[in-house]
């Protein structure tokens, strides 16, 4: 099981923006070790974001996206005590789910 | 601030409170700093907590607070790393057991952040006191700092997010800082091998603490002959200020003193009298070389004297249009013994 994200979302002016910190390795599958052996890809390759069960954002990540990847986005809607849930799943069938409460 | 300003301080102070004399020979100068001057100055930090103002804050004020203050430069989780490297990444759970932070040695984060690097919780109350917000130091109160350092440190999971930072509590929580034991002072101002000395200390001077020497002794010293190799240092060195220079080179100015030999006088009165300016030792400048008027009165029984007569009186027309300035500040023998001295070929020498 993966570390937990954090999570930060508020609301103004009728617009919620919500900032996600991911902890994963996000191992590319190209890099060696000292050894000179293939790092074997380890990285998300799915991302949905859900505000009261609506989806507000899905994403498809690749080996492209930095480790500990970094999420900021914006959507209409949302009100003070709102649930946003965001979850992940990697190419491991690792997968982790992390919910946060608008202020 | 550093203890050392601290000390010197307390010794300004010491110094104030002791000798009034000091002061006696600058009447009406300055005066002494007043308590509140002195408190609003002093605001340093230690890592025994000397210096740490009474006061908490709590994870959900520090967000608070971050989100307002801090985020913008530092990313709402620290994690930016557009203005400065990020304040929190990097540390595990077994650095906070450990006291060393692991990825450091094995350089398995990306960057170094301040968390990882970071020994003592005090540095950071002190600094995010004293300089931070950026545009804004010194605005924060001692709640709010106390706030933000428990944001960052529950950030890297060092405290939970119900904690409550205190002037109480600090202390137990520099036990879980992920670096506390990764301090070290035993490598060179460059710490790797690509500059400087390889990473040794570049001074390595540990204070005596037994069977300790009485007196200072000199085992080793300049030697004469290379003392003065750059002059009089004294000389260099400004009037002001601590830094003096060792008067060296009073041996080679003796011999300065001592008489020239005849030619190097003679090859410093031609210079000081202005000869040089106008003839070349060995060609023409503006009048002839000393060479060509050499070779010209060869032989001439009384060439000395009249030459001699025309160096004080001056002349013109022998060597072209240009006259010779006339010299009366020369004496009659000066004037005599520069003549021979040229007419032997000396200043060639």
């Amino acid at each position: 099981m993966a570390n937990p994200m954090k999570i930060r979302a508020a609301s103004k002016d009728g617009v919620t923006e919500v900032k996600v910190l991911m902890s994963h390795e996000m191992e590319t599958g190209q890099r060696k070790d000292s050894s000179g052996n293939l790092v074997p890809a380890h990285f998300i390759t799915e991302l949905t974001a859900t505000w009261n069960g609506k989806t507000v954002l899905e994403a498809q990540f690749g080996p492209a996206v930095s480790k500990n990847p970094y999420l900021a986005f914006k959507f209409k809607g949302g009100a003070k005590g709102d649930k946003v849930v965001v979850s992940w799943k990697d190419n491991k069938g690792d997968s982790r789910t992390d919910e946060a409460a608008i202020a | 601030m550093s203890r050392f300003s601290k000390s010197l301080l307390a010794l300004a102070l010491a110094g104030l409170a002791g000798s009034v004399s000091a002061f006696d020979n600058y009447k009406g100068l300055g005066r002494p700093a007043t308590e509140a001057e002195i408190k609003a100055w002093d605001i340093d930090v230690r890592p025994d907590f000397k210096g740490l103002p009474k006061g908490a804050g709590s994870v959900d004020l520090g967000a608070e607070v971050f989100e307002a203050r801090c985020a913008s430069c530092h990313g709402s989780f620290g994690e930016s790393n557009e203005v400065f490297t990020p304040l929190v990444g990097g540390t595990t759970q077994d650095d906070i057991k450990t006291g060393r932070v692991q990825s450091l040695r094995d350089g398995s984060a990306p960057q170094r952040t301040t968390l990882m690097k970071v020994a003592t919780i005090s540095t950071l109350f002190d600094y995010i006191n004293r300089a931070m917000p950026w545009t804004e130091p010194k605005s924060l109160k001692p709640n709010e700092v106390y706030g933000i350092l428990a944001y960052l440190l529950h950030l890297a999971e060092i405290v939970p997010a119900d904690f409550e930072l205190s002037d109480r509590n600090i202390a137990e929580v520099q036990k879980r800082m992920p670096n506390r034991n990764g301090m070290t002072t035993d490598h060179g101002m460059w710490p790797g091998k690509g500059l400087g000395n390889g990473g040794k200390p570049d001074v390595k001077n540990v204070a005596c603490m037994r069977h300790c020497k009485k007196e200072v002794q000199l085992v080793s010293s300049l030697p004469d002959y290379a003392a003065d190799a750059h002059g009089n240092l004294a000389e260099q060195n400004r009037e002001v200020g601590q830094a003096r220079g060792k008067v060296t080179g009073a041996k080679s100015e003796a011999k300065a003193a001592e008489p020239l030999s005849e030619s190097a006088r003679l090859s410093q009165l031609a210079n000081t009298s202005g000869c040089m300016a106008c003839h070349g030792v060995n060609g023409k400048i503006v009048g002839p070389g000393f060479n060509e008027v050499m070779a010209k009165y060869k032989g001439q029984a009384e060439a000395e004297t009249q030459l001699a007569h025309k160096v004080k009186a001056g002349g013109a027309g022998v060597w072209g249009s240009v006259p010779m300035p006339p010299h009366p500040q020369l004496s009659d023998a000066d004037a005599a013994a520069l003549v021979k001295w040229i007419l032997s070929g000396a200043p060639a020498k």
